[in-house]
């Protein structure tokens, strides 16, 4: 049976409502456009699922949160697919971008009109947007266990601010995530925005250097085709399904080459006590070897900590019912290797290749080493890498064994902050948009998201994301006034 | 879902035997309901992502037919071959976190603790 095409008509379509879609959106609705915003997922309310839960993933992420770069070693990572994108299921943790790393990417890639003045009042604006703050009341155990361990090594840390509200003093655990469906997509929606969930783009038809129209499906809907007709797009599905999209509608120049990540690696530590709180992550990260090496907590659901012992489960099996003594933490890394994301004709999903330098490598191994050290100065009875055949690490003689044993290959690497597959800027041997996210040599398509980021900014990207998607979609109410 | 339905397919009689390997003590209803989990994940996968495994998964499952479970396990396991050896790390990875965010009482063996 084939399903009536349904048709919409907006004068600015937006694709994706994630850190860089809802924000867009809002501006854009609030300065009187009409909006219409299109989500492959599902509305998910906040507090419906448990966070970081096999439920969670099914609802929430793409492909339940099994999705890999492809290399050596192949990097799992994920990617948020419901309203509000990865804001949802994030840890919530919020960094400015830092102050070099602007004016590197203003220099390196020609990014015109980007002021670090600029982008600190609009980080003013959505800190207060979001509630962001630190801890009012008690931490949970597995954020005393970073600041313990990095004190007693003198190591520099900090609690990051995440965009929480929390009760009159509330602990980390009462705090409720001020996501993109808690704060700016209703702000959209009140000043008229539209949103079409469970819609997944197809692709964008071009004659010559203008999008047409977009052609979808409606998954909600029993697979209907729905087309919608538009003066301006922007795309914000994110650093992967960003390039996929434009590559799927024909525009590939400087698209999807430059895919940027942080590498992770993990561990599972064993304390004398029962540490582990399942629903939360550590607020506190260890800076002292940044922006080239990061230390910070992990969601320690038991699925997790089972998952984390996996690579070597013939000696690290055992512990596994002591998961309440157990918590996952990570090092990253801030990598100079690149990825592609390539769009496959005939397939849905593009292929994602990542790969890692010699120098990427051997920084993850030396990450994961510190870390087993800040673990034992914290108190860890014992400490179990992720990588395969791993030693397990009780006292500093260990750590030799650990690091002589570790190689990237044999290890679990994963990440969650992707960026840099539609770099902006003026320099068009390196930049696929202008220096406000308009698609070179294309008339009326925008991108908007992690997929501008020149490359990954050594700290959680969020906040990156949201202050230069909020720039851009000013300095566009501004052309299309002027 | 029933026995038979979670052995229909190669992923499936792959994880079944992995699981009855390395779980032993996992009762038949919870490894049944864990290789339906891994079947379902499988099948969610990124289309391209999903096309490596399905090949991956038929070759080994000839490999099971030729040289029984076994040695099809030793074999599946014990391969250095980049990418083909993340087969078995992919469904041990799905399945071992199922079956403890399931039931976080299990014993490393799969036992109910």
């Amino acid at each position: 049976m084939s399903l009536i095409r349904r048709h919409h008509d907006c004068d600015v379509l937006i694709i994706g409502s994630g850190a860089g879609g809802a924000t867009t959106a809002a501006t854009l609705a609030e300065a009187g456009h009409d909006v219409l915003v299109v989500e492959e997922g599902s509305w998910v309310p906040q507090g419906s699922v448990a966070p970081f839960s096999l439920e969670q993933m099914d609802r929430q992420y793409r492909s339940g949160g099994v999705t890999v770069a492809l290399g050596l070693p192949s990097i799992a990572y994920t990617e948020g697919r419901c309203a509000g994108g990865g804001t949802e299921v994030n840890s919530g943790l919020y960094r400015r971008p830092p102050g070099d790393t602007l004016r590197r990417w203003r220099d390196e890639y020609g990014i015109v009109d980007f002021r670090d003045d600029d982008i600190d009042e609009i980080c003013d604006e959505v800190e207060t947007a979001l509630s962001v703050q630190t801890v009012p009341g008690a931490q949970t155990p597995a954020s005393e266990i970073l600041r313990r361990g990095a004190d007693a090594l003198g190591w520099q840390h900090d609690e990051i601010p995440r965009w929480m509200a929390y009760p009159h003093g509330g602990d980390a655990t009462a705090g409720k995530r001020q996501s993109m469906t808690e704060t700016y997509l209703p702000r959209a929606m009140t000043a008229g925005a539209r949103v079409l969930t469970e819609h997944r783009l197809d692709h964008l038809v071009m004659h010559r250097s203008r999008a047409l129209r977009a052609e979808l499906t409606s998954t909600a809907d029993g697979d209907r085709p729905v087309t919608i007709s538009f003066r301006d797009v922007i795309v914000c599905g994110g650093a992967i399904q960003t390039p996929a999209i434009l590559q799927r509608s024909g525009l590939r120049r400087r698209i999807g080459r430059t895919l940027a990540v942080h590498p992770t690696v993990k561990l599972a530590a064993r304390f004398d006590g029962e540490v582990n709180t399942p629903e939360d992550v550590s607020v506190v990260q260890v800076k002292e070897f940044a922006p080239e090496i990061s230390f910070g907590g992990s969601a320690s659901q038991p699925g997790l900590v089972a998952l984390a012992l996996t690579d070597n489960w013939r000696d690290f099996g055992q512990v596994v019912n002591a998961w309440p003594e157990l918590v996952i933490y990570y090092a990253a890394i801030t990598s100079q290797g690149r990825g592609r994301v390539q769009a496959v004709p005939g397939f849905r999903d593009p292929v994602v290749t990542y790969r890692l330098t010699k120098r990427d490598r051997d920084l993850l191994g030396q990450g994961l080493a510190r870390l087993a050290l800040v673990m034992l100065e914290a108190g860890a009875l014992e400490v179990y890498p992720s990588f395969r055949d791993a030693p397990r690490v009780r006292s500093r003689r260990d750590l030799a064994d650990l690091t002589g044993a570790f190689a990237a290959t044999k290890a679990s690497v994963m990440t969650v902050h992707l960026c840099s597959t539609a770099p902006m800027g003026e320099d068009r041997r390196r930049c696929a948009t202008d220096s406000f996210g308009k698609v070179h040599d294309v008339d009326n398509v925008y991108v908007n998201d992690a997929a501008l980021l020149p490359d990954a900014p050594g700290v959680n990207p969020q906040a990156s994301v949201m202050a230069v998607a909020i720039r851009n979609a000013r300095r566009f109410v501004d052309a299309k006034a002027g | 879902m029933s026995r038979p339905a979670v052995l229909a397919a190669p992923v499936g009689r792959f994880a079944d035997s992995l699981l009855a390997r390395e779980l032993p003590a996992l009762d038949d209803d919870r490894r049944s309901a864990t290789v339906a989990f891994v079947q379902r994940r499988v099948d969610g996968l990124p289309s391209v992502t999903r096309l490596g495994v399905t090949i991956v998964s038929h070759g080994i499952d000839i490999v099971r037919r030729v040289a029984g479970n076994e040695r099809m396990l030793d074999i599946a396991i014990g391969l250095p071959l980049p990418l083909v050896s993340e087969y078995p790390r992919l469904v041990r990875s799905l399945g071992f976190s199922y079956v403890w965010e399931t039931w976080p009482h299990t014993a490393d063996d799969g036992a109910s603790t």
